[in-house]
């Protein structure tokens, strides 16, 4: 293991992964010029004269790795998780602790990165020069404006922080599709519309992160529904939750919070599987602090809605912060619809235990847990988090409407140990201008399917593999781009003008022209005819928030491959091209849209997105007024929270949303939002289904890996863990089955069939399965029907129902899979 | 800095264990041509169903352990294939891992990674980005030698100081 010498280049950055964005520290150096062992002779200033103590500065081989630059030079690049940051102390999860495998390098299997603008030829991609990849999309682009207008340019791109994403990418995005197409048709990487993941919460004023992670350290009561976190938010659990469950946060609780009770926390954990979240909760405090609440598919609501019904009737609401800071009448209809006070408590507890197949002695205890007042007769701080299994649960809307109402009847916004927030899968980063559609948004997948759609453009993303009902999404993409595949095929070498004419003519005939912009081929790439190479986190600057709205610069360390661009600047070529073409039309209206896309530098994109913020407490929680790069370089891996506040000129942070009772409201109080009714069952396709197919197939992330694996397939420590999707099944179906651990399985369904590798465990009930959600051999998306909530268009992923039938063994995989439990503390 | 955040449960390491009598001259011959040493760890026979024994290695600094498990494992040797023996130093922050017999699995209680043993020290689930590192073993005359490391052991930047 080369170590840095002290000259080596340092660099801050954060983790490109998930949404807890530790800080990490990466040095770079000339290979064959490491340091040495002496503390004065390497950068980190360590004695590696002598194995470390545990919980040192220790260089895994994971955090190491060798890249070449454009001038040819190769150099070591260490990345190492920085002890100062307050978000990790120094901590790696299995994800950041190895992300020096997945840099470029034209030696390792990440050399299968896309580095060139591409052309699809007779099945096959040709490299072609930039020029004319922008000349060519940008012409087709301008001819599907003139002649359908706007909204037949469909897009679909990411929307979020980290790898992948950043406030410069996502600006540039927004700009060219809102400001200078004009298109509604657009869709964010994970679903059908154009839409947030949490109206709820917006619509009752409550942003969607509220607190600090330091307030994990301060709850008396810490609540995750849907949320692995062990597995998917892994050091706000471990640095943040763990010692506030093990006791080791008592001293600062007493600290912060005066004379009031303190205990050690304790957690509920609403989750049909018992997750190795449930397992190390139980482990890191006692059993009796962690509640453990399996669940029901799609019976959250109800749940939550009985929780918030037993706290009204023992009278533990905060009546003051209702009274202060919240509508009145919006608190009456609350009562009346979803907590159906004209019913009887135990009737209500009872039904909403049937349905969520939870004892109703569990669902008072965990009311106690979160409401009741504590020794001294203080209020008990909870801190309820959720994510997707909320999110993408049965009704996003009321899903997330039963969480934020629990926490406003509870008063567990705005103060030290309290909050309401989602928990996170990516990090954020999002600022754009407004989507030009409404609500509820467009169901861009139908309007691909419906042949509306005669330009699409996808960034970032790979809904052929993941999106809901996939097979029917692939198919579309074939049907309608090969039409314009013959038209490209016969008139290579035809002037482009030709070309583009050629084009216009076959998506009259149903034709879709597909542009994607991504970093590896994939599932979706395949299918384009135009793919953009995209470069990616270290190889641009990039800005990101995490979970607790931390605002980092995540500082460039490399070079991207070959002629990979960032996104902001493909954006701003494209943009360019058609401003120019527009110009030659004499169509100065349509060519003023796409001004000022001359951005030089990603700190030129961060600066003009910046006007959008205020700065005066009215900006989204995004709102970073007053920040440059150069502050944030000063500030390191801990950042500035956002949104900022300009307080003397200086951009001040705001630690914790809410905090003076001020929501995100024209009356600035909060809104309860009243359900119809205490739980509003399964849509007529999901019983259907639910009917028909005796297996619940629920799906979800899983600790190795990330997202649909397009770094971790070329890393054999993460591929090799998952080389296939796998499915949780239970021991008993398992048996009545015929399946082993290792076997393959075929899942079906009406709305189509995957194949995965079986898993037996006891995690999940009898009935139920988990699979993994987008690995690239086999996505969970192909089991999940295009059923969506009516009220905001987000699918009910978690939704599927299947039949399983056994296929055979897999002798191979065996080998080098372990099938240990993966829910074991002790 | 990591302080009181640390839960740092350094108990037993739960392995029944019987520390072997070890030999660190580093004998070079035919059979092993590296810079790592031949380390006599047990003899063929004292390694029974369900041993464990403690030992060290490449250097006193390195704990390690020595397995005898219930089926025939990834680099296992012995008649079964049954033998194998890893760096009980946890992959991820360095506080010693425990093998659960129970489990089948070493688990780390500072994180909770886990290993398994018998897929050359694979993590199962947990915080390491690296698994933990085997100790290639040999059978020499009827007695378990430890002749290499795959992997590089945690706190170090080579295996051999």
């Amino acid at each position: 293991m080369p170590l840095p010498p002290t000259e080596a280049q340092r660099f801050d950055t954060v983790c490109q992964f998930c949404i807890v964005g530790c800080g990490y520290k990466v040095f770079k150096w000339p290979v064959g010029r490491d340091g040495g062992p002496e503390p004065d002779r390497n950068a980190l200033r360590a004695d590696y004269t002598k194995p470390l103590p545990p919980l040192g500065d220790w260089i895994s081989t994971a955090m190491h790795t060798t890249v070449t630059d454009r001038d040819g030079r190769q150099y070591n690049v260490v990345i190492t998780p920085d002890k100062a940051c307050v978000v990790n102390e120094g901590l790696s999860s299995v994800r950041g602790g190895g992300q020096a495998p997945t840099l470029f390098s034209p030696e390792r299997p990440t050399k299968a990165r896309l580095a060139k603008p591409l052309l699809s030829r007779a099945g096959q991609h040709v490299p072609v020069t930039w020029d004319a990849a922008v000349d060519l999309g940008a012409r087709v682009v301008k001819a599907v404006i003139d002649r359908w207008g706007p909204d037949a340019v469909g897009m679909k791109f990411f929307d979020h922080g980290g790898g992948g994403g950043g406030f410069e990418a996502n600006w540039a995005v927004g700009r060219f599709f809102f400001s200078g197409v004009g298109t509604k048709t657009a869709s964010i990487h994970n679903r059908p519309a154009y839409n947030s993941e949490v109206h709820a919460a917006g619509d009752a004023g409550v942003a969607a992160l509220t607190n600090a992670y330091a307030d994990a350290e301060l709850a008396d009561t810490i609540v995750l529904v849907g949320s692995n976190a062990y597995e998917t938010q892994t050091n706000y659990f471990l640095v943040h939750m763990v010692p506030n469950l093990n006791g080791s946060t008592l001293e600062r609780k007493r600290a912060i919070l005066g004379t009031e009770s303190v205990a050690p926390g304790r957690i509920i954990i609403v989750d049909p599987r018992r997750t190795m979240t449930v397992a190390t909760a139980e482990a890191a405090g006692t059993p009796d602090r962690a509640l453990h609440l399996q669940i029901e598919p799609g019976a959250d609501i109800a749940l939550l809605n009985a929780i918030s019904r037993v706290i009204l009737d023992r009278r533990w609401h905060d009546v003051g912060f209702i009274r202060d800071h919240t509508e009145w009448q919006t608190f009456e209809a609350y009562q009346r619809s979803t907590l159906a006070v004209d019913r009887p408590l135990a009737d209500v507890v009872n039904e909403a235990a049937k349905i969520a197949g939870i004892p109703a002695a569990q669902i008072y205890k965990a009311a106690e847990w979160v409401g009741a007042p504590k020794a001294d007769g203080s209020r008990r701080r909870t801190l309820l988090h959720y994510e997707k299994g909320l999110i993408w649960g049965l009704k996003n809307y009321e899903n997330i409407a039963a969480i934020v109402d629990l926490a406003l009847l509870t008063g567990n916004v705005g103060k030290p140990g309290t909050g309401c927030s989602r928990m996170g899968g990516h990090q954020e980063g999002y600022v754009r201008p407004a989507y030009p559609g409404g609500r509820p948004a467009l169901n861009v997948d139908e309007a691909v399917r419906r042949g509306e759609v005669k330009a699409y453009w996808i960034g970032g993303c790979n809904p052929v593999l993941t999106t809901l009902n996939a097979e029917a999404m692939e198919a579309a993409f074939k049907e309608r781009g090969a039409p314009v595949q013959a038209v490209l095929d016969r008139t290579e070498g035809r002037p482009v003008g030709e070309r583009v004419a050629r084009i216009v003519d076959a998506l009259k005939q149903g034709g879709m022209f597909i542009i994607a912009q991504d970093i590896y081929m994939t599932a979706t790439t395949r299918l384009a005819h135009l793919v953009l190479p995209a470069a990616q986190w270290g190889e641009t600057n990039l800005t990101s928030i995490n979970g607790e709205r931390r605002l980092r610069l995540y500082q460039r360390f490399m070079d991207p491959p070959g002629e990979a661009l960032p996104d902001w600047e493909i954006m701003a070529r494209f943009a360019r091209r058609i401003r120019a073409l527009y110009l030659d039309d004499n169509n100065p209206l349509m060519a003023n849209r796409f001004l000022d896309f001359d951005w030089r530098t990603e700190e030129d994109v961060f600066i003009h997105a910046r006007y959008q913020f205020k700065g005066d407490g009215s900006d989204p929680i995004e709102g970073y007024a007053g920040v440059t790069y150069d502050l944030l370089r000063r500030l390191g891996t801990n950042g500035i929270q956002t949104p900022t506040r300009i307080v003397n000129g200086v951009p001040v942070g705001t630690v914790r949303m809410h905090e003076r009772g001020r929501f995100q409201t024209p009356s600035g109080k909060a809104r309860f939002i009243p359900a119809p009714q205490p739980w509003p069952g399964y849509a007529a396709k999901v019983a259907a289904q639910r009917a028909q197919y005796p297996f619940w197939v629920n799906n979800g992330r899983t600790n190795h890996i990330w997202q649909t694996l397009y770094h971790h397939q070329h890393v054999p420590f993460y591929n090799d863990h998952n080389p296939m999707p796998h499915l949780e099944i239970h021991p008993a179906d398992a048996s009545k089955l015929g399946v082993s651990s290792g076997d393959l399985v075929e899942l079906t369904n009406d709305v189509g069939r995957v194949r995965a590798m079986a898993i037996i465990t006891d995690s999940v009930k009898r009935g139920h399965t988990f699979m993994l959600f987008g690995q690239p051999r086999g996505a969970a998306g192909e089991l999940v029907s295009d059923h969506v909530d009516p009220t905001t268009t987000i699918p009910y992923y978690k939704g599927a129902w299947a039949a399983i039938r056994r296929i055979g063994p897999q002798p191979e995989i065996a080998k080098i899979v372990s099938f240990l439990p993966q829910n074991v503390a002790r | 800095m990591p302080t009181r955040r640390h839960f740092i449960k350094l108990g037993s390491t739960g392995v029944a264990g019987v520390l072997a009598s070890q030999s660190f001259v580093p004998r070079t011959d035919a059979a092993n041509p590296s810079h790592y040493p031949v380390v006599a760890v047990a003899p063929l026979k004292d390694v029974g169903p369900g041993a464990a024994i403690v030992f060290a290695y490449p250097d006193a600094g390195s704990p390690a352990v020595l397995l005898r498990l219930a089926e025939a494992a990834t680099n296992g040797v012995g008649p079964a294939r049954d033998i194998v023996a890893f760096s009980t130093l946890c992959t991820h922050k360095g506080c010693p891992v425990a093998f659960k017999p129970e489990r089948k699995m070493f688990i780390c209680p500072c994180h909770w990674s886990t290993f398994d043993p018998a897929k050359a020290g694979a993590l199962i689930i947990g915080q390491a980005s690296q698994q933990l590192p085997q100790i290639e073993l040999r059978v020499n005359n009827g007695v378990v030698e430890a002749v290499g490391v795959s992997g590089l052991i945690y706190g170090r930047h080579t295996n051999l100081v």
